[in-house]
């Protein structure tokens, strides 16, 4: 087959489809003259002959559609007036169109917005690098791959050089920097990373340069900085002129090289990363560290698989590697000779235990929306049939004039599916709105999500839409285009048959069924968000701001970091209305924390089996005031514990048990990075990390006591009588004028902050409760629907009754009863997939049981509650019937 | 005692074709016409499945068409064979006297 001259000539004909016609018809026509001039030579007289001719040709039009129906331009010619033809029908039929359109829209609105966000979070490869599929982070864990550590710089020196099945690798760490431009000081979210970062990654600059081997030359020879597009627009006011100049970074002049293209986010997508500067300024920017240090492990690897190399292979000569380096010794420290093993992860912009951990939030929430599209399709599906009772008789009308069923069919499947495409395009339009709507929920300020659909999401709207207008469409068109020519010309009864009315139903219950799910879901989630708030965390949060301070990120040192402290708790507390002033670096239940293994002094065995798992946090003797956490036993932390006394701690009282159950934990001691530990003090227990965490055993530090080298970065803990903006006001002024080229640090209220740990139910509750209310909608208007229907087509039967002496009242529960028949229905089927479906729900809700009586209660009634008014409005319709009329009109 | 069929046998209407162009370029009329007499009246050509075997043969490179003038001075479309056309009918010549054979083989066994 020539396909060349195939599709050439098909595109002839569908592009002349005029001169396609005459072509054939001039044919036709032309062997009927010759056939017309063959009778005349044989002696038949011209009309004789021309009678001839025209009988052996037979129907001159059918044999010009015969021959024109050939070619595949023929089948898109008929879908064309198909097209056109549909298109006719809607506009003839806006109202149906309309709300047909608007259900579709709203389903695949909901499950495109979900599907977007979990391919924003979960499913896309990292945006603004190439070829991501090729990228990997290397991570150093033990055996069992459960716990494991960062890279240090002699690590990735040691393995850059030997590594083979890499055609590059790079490292990064987070580091908060102050950016100083023009005197104005700008917090900013920065990373330092090798000189190979950006080449690994294949990310292109927007303006300027990025980095390059060069950057990794020698320690502190490159003062430079590349900025991200948000930063260059936020900070610079998306100056082109900024190539060049020189700020202060930590204090110290940095030259800006480059900004990186618009769709780089950094290496974790949700966290904001602003600017990024060289490894090798490690000692300027972290004071006190140096590259050489083997126990440093503070860097994340990442990495370009070579071309050919699988990533299980990589990760196998990876895991020789890391073995050999860890088992060498040459860390020193024992414990570091366990984590021998590389794991090789796609880069998908989350680290991979934030990835597993929100899998199954984003698929709960990918079924609820599912069921929505499911319910409007349903829904369009019962339009659909209704309307397909309504046009039997046109499509009987043009069954008689020669059309074949599988042309009514795909007629009727057309209309279908351009509804479901407009149906598509207002979707893609909720999702735009609706992920916009998302991202600017009230989150931590270091996260920016951008969750707007990509070509992946917009595909999977068409798709998705698509399949539901074939699946949803087909039954109804096949059940209008019904042959039987006849009967139906003849049938004037508006009555469908009992048959087809029970299809009704079923879809009509199913529908209540599934938003009666959807409704139960989001009330689980509403009591859980309720309960969760009740939760005592056993503190008090009323009234306490947080600042979160950083001053090694504004080159202090820790000498000027602790006078610092020193000072801004000075002038805090002398600000009027405040009653309490206190420092953490750990902020109770906002999801952060810090473990760290204890043991009993008499044990110095160093087994694994003995020690405990211990959450530790670093506060003044303030800390306990501020947030009311009361002392039980002992005392609290003083002044007087500092780097020259006694180390001690204070515990809380699950500590206490777990280690001296029975007796008194004061002045009893526990080891801690074999450092002997007095506790001064027992405090009530209380929430630290989750609101549904068990009680875990604690320990609070003092600040002044240091041991592990570094300063911890600590938040200031403010509880006064201000309302939040005017204290914040005050401690923004305390700190620039210590300063005042410091950032302005931001100030919170405790409880916002706090708020974090009830995201998934407030998202959940959230989201499953707009879709339960739409659901619930297309439900309620789909039972009217029937309804209503139902009582249009019973009005001869209504309207004997009366004449019978049937009473007003009578049609009415006669009416009402069907609706609620059909509701009961849908009420129990949607118990019994809510009794199966809420347990994925249950490690979201805080204790509240899956199948918590009060909300399957409390949502059958108010779920009954509204079939009831959606059944009663037409009931008292039927109850006015007028027999006269009724059985006239007939 | 049904009519014997004038039906030309399933899927031999492009040989038929191909054969009765390979000897002068045909309009269609004509091209029936010639079957019609060398089979003395055994098929008659159904116009329109001609037309549209045309149309296939032609999509399929077998065929080319240009409209010219008859001897009578009508203008007339008129197929004639391509190269590929020549081969595809010697390739359905030796196909069916193949099958043709084996056919008349076993009706001669049975007989």
């Amino acid at each position: 087959m020539s396909l060349r001259r195939q599709i050439s000539r098909g595109f002839a004909a569908l592009t002349n489809r005029a001169a396609a016609d005459r072509d054939v018809a001039d044919e036709v026509g032309q062997y009927i003259d010759a056939a017309t001039a063959a009778h005349v030579a044989r002696g038949l007289s011209p009309d004789d002959a021309r009678r001839a001719a025209l009988l052996e040709v037979g129907n001159t039009t059918r044999v010009r559609e015969q021959v024109r129906g050939y070619g595949w331009e023929s089948a898109v010619e008929s879908f064309i007036t198909d097209l056109r033809y549909a298109l006719r029908m809607l506009r003839k039929n806006p109202v149906f169109a309309l709300v047909t359109i608007a259900v579709v829209s709203l389903g695949t609105g909901a499950v495109t917005t979900i599907f977007s966000a979990t391919n924003a979070m979960l499913l896309r490869s990292l945006p603004g690098v190439t070829d991501g599929s090729r990228l990997v982070s290397i991570d150093r864990k033990d055996r069992d791959l459960k716990g494991g550590v960062s890279a240090s710089v002699p690590f990735l020196v040691n393995f850059r050089s030997r590594a083979n099945d890499f055609s590059g690798i790079a490292a990064w760490s987070q580091l908060p920097l102050t950016v100083t431009i023009g005197g104005a000081g700008h917090a900013a979210y920065g990373n330092l990373v090798s000189g190979t970062f950006f080449t690994v990654l294949g990310v292109r600059p927007e303006l300027g340069r990025l980095f390059t081997a060069e950057e990794d030359g020698a320690p502190l020879a490159s003062a430079v900085m590349v900025i991200s597009d948000g930063f260059w627009r936020s900070a610079f006011g998306a100056d082109s002129t900024v190539i060049g100049r020189v700020v202060q970074v930590n204090g110290h002049p940095y030259t800006i090289i480059g900004v990186v293209s618009r769709a780089f986010r950094g290496i974790y997508t949700p966290l904001k990363s602003d600017a990024w500067v060289p490894l090798t300024m490690t000692a300027q920017l972290r004071p006190g560290h140096d590259l050489t240090d083997l126990s440093d492990y503070w860097l994340k690897l990442v990495a370009r698989l070579a071309p050919g190399v699988s990533r299980a292979a990589a990760q196998q000569s990876a895991t020789v590697l890391t073995a050999a380096w860890a088992e060498s010794g040459i860390e020193g420290a024992s414990w570091a000779r366990k984590y021998n093993t590389a794991r090789l992860v796609p880069l998908t912009g989350l680290p991979e235990d934030a990835s597993n951990a929100i899998i199954g939030f984003f698929l709960l929430l990918l079924g609820a929306s599912g069921l929505v599209l499911l319910i409007a399709s349903v829904n369009v599906a019962a339009m659909l049939g209704a309307r397909a009772i309504a046009r039997r008789r046109e499509m009987a009308v043009r069954a008689a004039l020669g059309a074949r069923r599988g042309r009514l069919v795909r007629q009727l499947l057309t209309e279908t599916i351009v509804l479901f495409a407009f149906g598509a395009a207002g979707g893609i339009a909720i999702a735009l709105a609706a992920t916009r709507a998302l991202e600017r929920l009230p989150l931590p300020d270091e996260i920016s999500l951008d969750l707007a659909p990509d070509y992946r999401a917009i595909a999977f709207a068409l798709l998705a839409s698509t399949l539901m207008g074939v699946a949803f469409g087909l039954a109804p068109a096949f059940q209008a285009a019904r042959a039987d020519v006849a009967q139906r010309i003849r049938d004037d009864s508006p009555s469908g048959g009992a048959r087809r009315s029970r299809s009704t139903n079923v879809l009509i219950i199913a529908q209540l069924a599934m938003s009666l799910l959807l409704l139960v879901g989001a009330g689980l989630f509403l009591r859980a968000l309720d309960r969760g708030s009740r939760i005592d965390p056993g503190f008090d949060s009323s009234g306490v701001v947080v600042t979160a301070l950083n001053p090694q990120a504004w080159g202090y040192d820790s000498v000027k970091s602790s006078a610092f402290y020193e000072t801004l708790r000075g002038r805090v507390a002398a600000i009027p209305g405040v009653t309490a002033v206190g420092y953490t670096d750990v902020v109770p239940l906002t999801a952060q924390n810090n473990g760290a293994w204890v043991r009993r002094p008499e044990d110095r065995s160093g087994s694994d089996a003995t020690r405990v798992r211990a959450e530790i946090a670093r506060v003044d003797e303030g800390f306990f005031g501020v947030v009311k956490i009361p002392v039980r036993a002992g005392t609290a932390i003083t002044r007087s514990d500092d780097s020259r006394s006694a180390k001690i701690a204070v515990i809380n009282e699950t500590f206490a048990k777990k280690f001296w159950p029975g007796g008194s934990a004061v002045g009893r001691t526990f080891l801690m990075d074999s450092v002997l530990v007095t506790v001064a003090g027992v405090v009530r227990d209380s929430k630290y990390v989750w609101l549904t965490e068990a009680p875990t055993p604690f320990a609070y530090f003092p600040t002044a006591q240091q041991w592990q080298g570094w300063q911890p970065r600590l938040t200031l803990m403010v509880r006064a009588t201000l309302p939040t903006d005017r204290i914040g006001v005050e401690i923004q002024r305390a700190v620039q004028a210590i300063d005042p080229a410091l950032p302005r640090p931001a100030v919170t209220a405790l409880r916002q902050e706090n708020a974090v740990v009830l995201l998934p139910q407030r998202v959940a509750a959230m989201v499953t409760g707009a879709l339960g209310a739409v659901g619930l909608l297309m439900a309620t208007v789909g039972l009217y629907g029937i309804m209503s229907h139902s009582v249009t087509r019973r009005r001869r039967e209504i309207g004997i009754r009366v004449a019978l002496g049937a009473r007003g009242s009578d049609v009415l529960g006669m009416v009402v009863k069907e609706g609620m028949k059909l509701a009961s229905f849908g009420v129990a089927i949607g118990l019994l997939l809510a009794v199966g479906a809420t347990r994925l729900m249950a490690s979201y809700l805080f204790n509240v049981s899956p199948l918590d009586v009060i909300t399957f209660v409390a949502m059958s009634a108010l779920f009954l509650a509204v079939a009831f008014v959606s059944s009663y409005l037409p009931a008292r319709r039927a109850a006015r019937v007028d027999p006269m009329k009724a059985l006239r009109t007939d | 005692m049904e009519e014997p069929s004038t039906d030309v046998i399933q899927g031999t209407m492009d040989m038929l074709i191909l054969k009765t162009l390979s000897l002068e370029p045909m309009h269609g009329f004509g091209i029936s016409r010639r079957i019609e007499q060398i089979s003395r009246g055994v098929f008659k050509v159904n116009p329109g499945s001609l037309l549209t075997a045309f149309q296939r043969l032609e999509r399929g490179g077998w065929l080319d068409s240009e409209w010219r003038q008859t001897e009578n001075s009508r203008r007339a479309k008129f197929y004639s064979l391509t190269r590929t056309g020549r081969k595809q009918l010697e390739f359905e010549t030796a196909d069916w006297t193949r099958r043709a054979t084996a056919v008349a083989r076993l009706l001669r066994a049975e007989g």
